[in-house]
């Protein structure tokens, strides 16, 4: 796939936009891809790396990954300009099965690196919004620096049918940080959604998604309205290479996306 | 009468297999290590062994194969994609627990995407098995209810004879009968006997170590750490077992030019399952030999309806601080009694 554009979104993190060389791979990449399922990008010489697709199933011309530079594959692939060219393999895995969610009011809960995934599901909802009830998205970093899609945050922070709950860690904050100080299960736990006919969808580090189903729970949520979704280390793709499992489960094909309720017959302590 | 083929005979099959297009594949002593390889000769073959010390499994899955190749020029990428080269094959003495261990394997490399490396490899491929007249403290065949003489995965199966002259032919699949055409003025109607089957004593009870597995109570179970307390973390078990299936991507070349390559990978290295921000799911050693067993009699059976494992033995056999599968389930076994 080809680079059109590129962003930093925080230090170390950045999203590339890309584009199909051949329009028949966009056809059936579109045609298949549905908000939740993740891709293999590369640069030859360096690997592959697992990410979701960071762009929504609503938007058709060009897919976006957001990363954070740490290893090999991705400093290669932060150091690729804008026309370069990457390797790419997807979609891959189950989605969120958002024709379910309509009529429902949504709340999103994210931290740090995790709000792309969010993200491709908040903007395939919000790219329909009729169709969904209220929208509140909790999202938080370790500091403000680190809150990734900035841009978009003061959008969502702008519109009027949207409810944004900002947080960062104590200690995170800026002089001039306007939003919460405080982890994200206690931002949650304060904001106090309803859990009435709303499904929740979180993603974030495992420490975060346990004490947000903690929260969660605390607040009514029903295991089987809250999704999430797993980012276990992969190479494959399509069920073979043993990385992803947790149990018998196989993250790569009968996920990434589960309901707390899957999640929580998986063995915890090898999540 | 039975058809027998007699071993002074090999060396003509060997020639008249080439003949027809095959390479004879068998268990020879290569570099002080004893393998499955290609052979000119029957005489090269070691078909006193009781079992090779590396596994029939990379004749199909190799330690490491290059699946593309890319160049890279001023405005261009050219890739070429790999497939293994073509060609039938024999495998001539493969053992039934190295047999089995393929076919166990089968659904696994095809649910979903068919993996086409696996497949070509299996179906240009020929099992020739020697039923076993001999076994070592480490074989647990029939532990695993497969016995000695199990014609899972094997397209013929031999067996030895009493007077040690050949060996009694069973054709088990139409591939095995076809590859035998070409030998079949050799193959000799007989009255000869077949030798006993080596005595395998059984280990430990399958069903109730599966029982005890599948109860989620298990998992968090203190026998974990302490069976799992002297393993190093080698890999060797993984990488000598017939069923053990996992792999890596990894590229190797440089900017310019390289290839793209699937190579052996195992669930006993703590960077296999390791997330970038550096947590890791399976974070310590009694949790990787847990995944180890519970993926082979647990997992795997409940996605494919078979145990992944022949009951080889090797991972007791080679490693190198005395734990394994055996002792394991031998262990599991008293627990649950």
């Amino acid at each position: 796939m080809k680079i059109v554009a590129r962003h930093d979104e925080a230090p170390g993190v950045r999203t590339l936009r890309l584009e199909f060389q051949n329009p028949a791979d966009h056809d059936s990449f579109m045609e298949t891809y549905r908000t939740g399922m993740f891709g293999l990008y590369g640069v030859y010489g360096e690997g592959e790396s697992t990410f979701c697709v960071a762009s929504p199933e609503t938007r058709k011309e060009y897919i976006e990954c957001t990363f954070r530079q740490s290893g090999r594959v991705t400093s290669a692939l932060a150091n690729a300009d804008i026309g370069d060219l990457i390797t790419f393999r997807g979609p891959y895995g189950n989605r969120f099965p958002i024709e379910e969610f309509h009529g429902k009011n949504l709340l999103f809960i994210s931290g740090g690196i995790a709000l792309p995934p969010t993200r491709s599901v908040i903007w395939s909802c919000l790219d329909q919004r009729e169709k969904f009830g209220k929208v509140t998205i909790v999202y938080g970093a370790r500091t403000v620096a680190d809150l990734v899609y900035k841009h978009e945050l003061e959008e969502w922070l702008e519109r009027s049918d949207v409810e944004l709950v900002l947080t960062v860690d104590p200690g995170g904050e800026s002089p001039d940080w306007k939003h919460r100080i405080g982890f994200v299960p206690t931002v949650l736990e304060e904001a106090a959604p309803s859990p009435d006919n709303c499904i929740a969808v979180i993603c974030g580090p495992p420490i975060m998604i346990k004490f947000t189903l903690i929260s969660l729970k605390k607040l009514g949520f029903d295991e089987a309205n809250v999704y999430t979704t797993l980012e276990n280390r992969m190479k494959c793709g399509v069920g073979k290479c043993g990385r992803c499992n947790v149990g018998s489960v196989y993250v790569c094909k009968e996920g990434p996306v589960f309901t707390a309720a899957e999640v929580s017959r998986m063995p915890a302590s090898d999540l | 009468m039975t058809k027998i083929l007699f071993s002074d005979k090999l060396d003509n099959c060997v020639e008249r297999w080439k003949k027809a297009g095959f390479s004879v594949i068998g268990p020879v002593q290569r570099n002080n290590i004893s393998t499955y390889a290609a052979v000119e000769r029957a005489a090269e073959l070691d078909l006193g062994l009781i079992l090779t010390e590396r596994s029939i499994k990379e004749l199909f899955f190799p330690q490491s194969e290059p699946m593309l190749q890319y160049t890279i020029k001023k405005d261009s990428i050219e890739t070429k994609d790999f497939l293994p080269p073509s060609g039938q094959r024999i495998i001539f003495g493969a053992r039934p627990c190295d047999a089995s261990g393929m076919a166990i394997d089968d659904p696994l490399f095809g649910w979903d995407y068919k993996d086409e490396y696996w497949f070509q490899r299996r179906n240009e491929s020929v099992i020739v098995t020697i039923a076993c007249t001999q076994s070592d403290d480490f074989c647990m065949c029939t532990s695993l209810k497969l016995a000695p003489d199990s014609t899972k995965g094997s397209d013929i199966l031999l067996r030895p004879l009493e007077n040690k002259r050949g060996w009694l032919v069973e054709e088990i699949t139409d591939r095995g009968r076809d590859a035998f055409k070409a030998i079949a003025d050799i193959v000799q109607e007989s009255a000869d006997t077949a030798a006993p089957l080596a005595v395998v004593e059984k280990k430990f009870d399958l069903d109730r170590s599966v029982a005890w597995l599948q109860n989620p109570e298990n998992f968090e179970s203190r026998f974990w750490k302490e069976i799992s307390m002297r393993c190093i973390g080698c890999a060797s078990c993984t990488f000598l077992c017939p069923t053990c299936h996992c792999f890596d991507i990894q590229d190797e070349g440089d900017t310019y030019s390289g290839m793209r390559r699937k190579n052996w990978d195992s669930c006993s290295f703590a960077l296999f399952t390791m997330h970038t921000s550096g947590h890791n799911p399976r974070s310590t050693q009694s949790a990787r030999w847990r995944q180890r067993i519970m993926h082979k009699f647990n997992y795997f059976p409940g996605k494919f309806s078979v145990n992944s494992c022949s009951g080889c033995g090797r991972c007791s056999r080679q490693c190198p601080v005395d734990m394994g599968i055996t002792e394991t389930l031998q262990e599991i076994s008293k627990l649950s009694q």
